[in-house]
């Protein structure tokens, strides 16, 4: 069982580096054929089988498998003090349940991408590939190091998916997220470099312990968190760091869009500072309270700033931010509950937000525009794209009882309890605001008056259909069993 | 318990309720199957309630929760409530036999007979209920089939139903909280288990919010207006079993039971404060429903006014809490269900076979309907206060009570008997004497028998509880009372021959108004026309025309208000959202927007200032 369960970890890196190898090493016709097709299996692999190791955690009532991939070792608590040990992982509930995001936001990209041109397809593909290893790597990490690199793959990974078609908008948008994260992998490596340099070690289990509760903080000790942290806040986008973001969203094709905004900015921003608030910095005081006033930033300007935006996916870019804010403030507030409510928010974000782009998606191909100024009345064209986009705004607005009302509920109580009742405040005051602009966006495209000129509109069908069908159960669903997937995490010691 | 207990009791509930949600099943088309159901029903609740009388049981059961916070099912009986039920029992069968008649061509037929068999089960159930929530139960419950019943002509009906719910729902909101602060005040809910509570500190509160909440049901001032109202617009039996007889029977069932001396739910003692507002009620409820009534020129109108002014008598009788005043407000009760159903149905008899009961449009009837002339004139003579019909010697103690407790109670009670008499014979003369007058095309002859059967028995009753008035007061009102009689016996010839002297003066006095101003006008409707428009009373009387008295109309007029008030603030909230906040909002958006020149050089402006914020963070909170 042990041995199988290292096979299956093992394989949420190997497998998608094999899909690559056997894809480019067929020949060229063949190789286009399968690609779409390996990834989807590759995605819907990595569904079931987080699914199982769930279902694992929960019958072993344990909180973590370790395990290392480059080589075995006999004694894992050896290497754990050993600071220099490369590449061993640790896999949690937190692990699992991005990673079953990943898997599905994967697995929405593909059928989104249907119908790509072949070339395009097996480039997309490998670069997803890259992109899923990377994002995989980073939910098991457990030292400093490892996250960078894994940040770097996704980051490099990324920016190629965003100029895939190499137009204009698309290179100007990957140039800016480039830069930006340039900039991000710098003071990260910098953090990292004095952080190893001050404590002799960069796993999460050795720093963690150098923070004890209650000790002030070493001057260097605050440079290097000073570095991470605003190096993690560009990669999450967190404002005023958040300038690329839109842009990029805005440039990338419909199915990189889906994979950028449902997951890949929350593994390399968001990801990263759930984990180390969690396993490394929970009582460092400094790390703490500078995102959390990074969060109510970001959810107050993420949601007043889509007010007056008229593109789509400029709006849903937008909103991003404000529900990385969400995230980020759930995990860094301080206590349990809060980053119980960040982890499935951030579960809930990849499947609303996913559900958005996939909306954007269908009403680009079939209205030819993003422009809500110019939509209206498409529901009755286009009733699954209409209600699938309504169930997901109202979640994003965290309306019950779909799943974002339980998360973000989660989230304001935990940040409510632990004494930061003007964030809590304001948090319920920018949901109302998230509400009105998503509203807006209701009326205009989907019930206001119906436009002439989209009488012969017809409804997405295939991909993008089976897309909007199946995260809109999942958005349903997840909300009115949330309160029993709560109580089987909790009792299974999971969280 | 023997056979006649609870088994027995529930019955008056349970049958009727049966009875009437099986008539609400049968086709519309079934008359004949749902008269029989309802006179079924009626005739087995008479007889139950003539079987149970002497009576005195109570029995209760725990059920569920609700017990826990003292909410038990508990009903009892004793001579009061077996008195009201008899006189529920008889009333409901009578006028369940005229209906028959009357709504035999009319299309509402079946819904009546739902509501008021619905009707008679809550009123059995009110006054057998032993605990305070209960009957609060059942008496909400009437609330229910009234606006039903309002209802029945059709939907435009509304105006009046829903100031009858209004004004209805207020006094039973007042009981509501009435029953709450008594029970607060004794500590227990079981009506048989509260005697004489104080009239002090909260108990003040809730004496007079029970007694608010009895004399409403009752229909008395100020929670009658919609009686006129619903004159014109409900279906005559309604009047005569509704304002006419239940809801004074039910209404002063409970004034009785919280003033009783001895057993009362409070210490309800003579010359006392709340004895003197509760006398005031009575009188002014009595002067100015009666002063209306006099200038009706409408038989159903009329006769409303008066459904509200024989309230008072009761009212002010009970309310000085002397034996003899509360035999005598429970006497006039008797005697109001009495004569003002007759008086109701005879006006049914008068719409039905005329088609109108507007008194410019018929006189002179008494030669085509002589039976329903002889009933309405015995009724009219016995409301009127003539001897030796029923409501002379009523009200002969009621004054008794009255000139004991204050002379100016005596005098407005005596000058409402002055002007009920000078209505009712403007009344008399317009409708029946004269010269005939008949709408067109209408060829009048008598009403049906079975409408003219329950108002020869009602008539009779007159006589009879008149000339043998030991009848009812010896076998039902003064056993009431028990120990508190302290062996008075106020049956036979009233015992003040001096009272009794001025009342007949003041009766010829209103006879001889009457020729005075049947002369003048040289008409029967213009009796009192004198009055109507003698100068400063044609003021009053056309401001009171124009409802500027009506508690409903003020209550509108305060509502409209608070409404106006209340729609400002709203307002100005609203533009607060959706004026002020969406202009912050849309400008700081737009404003932003303009900010995000898509200048990769800002972005990393953005980040370092964003850098140095973080920095800043660290700076304070690592010294």
């Amino acid at each position: 069982m042990d041995n199988l369960l290292l096979i299956i970890t093992g394989s949420w890196i190997a497998l998608p580096l094999l899909v690559i190898l056997i894809c480019n090493l067929l020949d060229k016709k063949t190789g286009k054929s399968w690609a779409l097709p390996a990834a989807i299996v590759v995605s819907i692999g990595q569904m079931i089988t987080t699914g199982l190791g769930l279902l694992q955690l929960g019958l072993t009532k344990s909180g973590f498998i370790n395990f290392t991939i480059f080589w075995n070792v006999n004694d894992f608590e050896e290497i754990a003090r050993s600071a220099w040990a490369s590449a061993f992982f640790s896999v949690d509930t937190l692990s699992l349940v991005v990673m079953f995001a990943i898997g599905m936001v994967s697995l929405i990209s593909v059928l989104t991408a249907k119908k790509m041109n072949p070339d395009k397809a097996l480039n997309f593909t490998n670069l997803l590939m890259v992109l899923i290893m990377g994002m995989n790597g980073l939910a098991m990490v457990a030292d400093l190091f490892s996250l960078y690199v894994f940040l770097e793959i996704t980051g490099v990974a990324s920016f190629i998916l965003i100029a895939l078609y190499k137009d204009k908008k698309g290179l100007e948008g990957s140039f800016k997220y480039l830069i930006m994260s340039a900039m991000a992998s710098a003071m990260i490596l910098a953090g990292i470099a004095i952080m190893n340099a001050v404590t002799g070690g960069v796993t999460f289990s050795h720093i963690s312990g150098l923070f004890a509760s209650g000790s002030s903080l070493h001057t260097f000790h605050a440079i290097s968190l000073v570095l991470l942290v605003a190096g993690i806040a560009i990669k999450a986008g967190l404002a005023p760091f958040h300038g690329w973001l839109p842009d990029a969203y805005e440039s990338a094709p419909a199915s990189v869009s889906v994979l950028l905004g449902g997951i890949v900015t929350k593994m390399a921003g968001v990801y990263a500072i759930l984990r180390l608030a969690q396993d490394v910095f929970i009582n460092a005081k400094g790390f703490n309270y500078s995102l959390l006033l990074l969060a109510t930033v970001s959810i107050v300007y993420g949601a007043v700033a889509a007010l007056k935006q008229k593109d789509f996916k400029r709006i849903l870019a937008y909103s991003s931010i404000s529900q990385i804010g969400y995230i980020v403030l759930g995990a860094v507030c301080g206590s349990p509950l809060g980053f119980i409510g960040a982890m499935l928010h951030f579960f809930n974000h990849a499947t609303f937000k996913s559900t958005l782009f996939v909306n954007s998606a269908a009403l680009e191909s079939q209205v030819k525009t993003r422009n809500i100024e110019e939509m209206g009345g498409l529901a009755k064209q286009m009733p699954l794209t209409g209600t699938s986009s309504v169930l997901a705004l109202l979640s994003t607005a965290g309306i019950p009882p779909l799943a974002g009302f339980w998360s973000k509920l989660l989230i304001i109580i935990a940040v409510w309890q632990t004494g930061h009742s003007l964030i809590a405040g304001i948090a319920v005051f920018a949901s109302v605001f998230t509400l009105a602009y998503f509203l807006m966006i209701q009326r205009k495209v989907f019930y206001g008056p119906a436009e002439e000129k989209f009488a012969g509109v017809r409804e997405v069908k295939g991909g993008l259909a089976v897309s909007q069908v199946m995260l809109s159960v999942i958005t349903v669903v997840m909300g009115i069993i949330f309160p029993l997937v709560l109580l089987f995490f909790q009792t299974r010691g999971m969280i | 318990m023997n056979g006649l207990g609870f088994n027995t009791f529930i019955y008056l509930v349970i049958i009727p309720a049966l009875a009437g949600i099986v008539i609400l099943f049968l086709p519309k088309k079934e008359r004949l199957i749902k008269s029989l159901l309802v006179f079924a029903a009626t005739l087995f609740n008479l007889i139950t309630a003539i079987r149970l009388f002497g009576l005195e049981e109570t029995w209760h059961t725990k059920w569920g929760g609700l017990s826990n916070f003292g909410i038990d099912f508990a009903l009892r009986t004793d001579r009061l409530s077996m008195f009201i039920l008899l006189a529920v029992g008889a009333m409901a069968f009578l006028v369940a036999f005229y209906s028959f008649a009357f709504l035999r061509d009319k299309d509402y037929g079946k819904g009546f007979y739902f509501y008021y068999l619905i009707t008679i089960a809550f009123v059995n159930g009110a006054v057998l209920a032993n605990n305070l929530v209960l009957m609060l139960f059942f008496w909400e419950g009437l609330l229910v089939t009234l606006f039903g019943m309002l209802l029945l002509k059709g939907r435009h009906k509304y105006p009046t139903a829903v100031k009858a719910l209004t004004l209805v729902g207020v006094s039973d909101l007042a009981l509501m909280l009435g029953v709450g602060v008594t029970g607060f005040a004794a500590g227990t809910l079981m009506m048989d288990k509260i005697t004489a509570i104080p009239v002090e500190g909260i108990a003040v509160l809730g004496f007079v919010m029970m007694m608010l909440g009895a004399i409403g049901k009752a229909g008395s001032m100020p929670f009658h207006s919609w009686i006129p109202d619903a004159a014109d617009d409900a279906p005559l039996p309604f009047m005569a079993i509704l304002p006419g007889a239940l809801e004074k029977l039910l209404g002063i069932y409970l004034l009785v039971r919280i003033c009783l001396p001895g057993t009362g739910l409070y210490e309800f003692l003579p010359h006392t404060p709340v004895s003197t507002v509760v006398m005031a009620i009575g009188a002014l409820t009595i002067i100015f429903a009666v002063a209306m009534a006099l200038i009706q020129k409408d038989f159903k109108r009329l006769l409303s006014y008066h459904a509200i002014s024989q309230v008072g008598y009761m009212v002010l009788g009970i309310g000085t809490a002397l034996p003899i005043g509360i035999v005598g407000g429970l006497f006039h009760m008797v005697n109001n269900a009495i004569y003002k159903s007759c008086l109701f149905l005879s006006a049914g008899a008068v719409e039905r076979q005329t088609g109108t009961t507007d008194l410019k449009k018929i006189s002179g009837l008494g030669a085509f309907m002589p039976v329903t002339m002889i009933c309405f004139l015995v009724a009219a003579l016995s409301i009127s206060g003539f001897p030796p019909f029923n409501g002379f010697f009523s009200k002969e103690l009621v004054f008794d009570a009255a000139m004991e407790s204050g002379i100016i109670f005596y005098i407005a009670a005596l000058l409402g008997a002055f002007m009920t008499a000078a209505s009712f014979l403007k009344l008399g003369h317009a409708a029946f004497f004269g010269k005939p007058q008949l709408p067109e095309d209408k060829k009048v002859k008598e009403a049906p028998a079975a409408m003219l059967v329950p108002m020869i028995i009602l008539a009779a009753a007159c006589i009879l509880f008149g000339v043998w008035n030991s009848l009812p007061l010896g076998q039902l009102i003064q056993p009431v009372l028990g120990d508190a009689m302290a062996g008075h016996n106020y049956a036979g010839w009233p015992h003040t021959p001096l009272l009794v002297i001025i009342s007949i003066i003041v009766l010829i006095l209103a006879i001889a108004n009457h020729f005075f101003g049947v002369k003048r006008t040289g008409k029967g409707l213009g009796a009192v026309d004198h009055i109507h428009y003698a100068p400063g009373l044609h003021f009053i009387y056309n401001r009171a025309e124009e409802r500027w008295f009506d508690p409903y109309e003020i209550l509108m007029v305060i509502s409209k208000f608070f409404a106006w008030i209340a729609y400002g603030i709203d307002r100005a909230i609203d533009w607060i959202y959706n004026g002020f906040f969406v202009w912050v909002a849309n400008s700081v958006s737009k404003g932003l927007k303009e900010f995000n020149t898509g200048k990769q050089s800002q972005y990393v402006i953005w980040a370092v200032s964003g850098l140095l914020i973080v920095i800043f963070v660290f700076a304070v909170l690592v010294k």
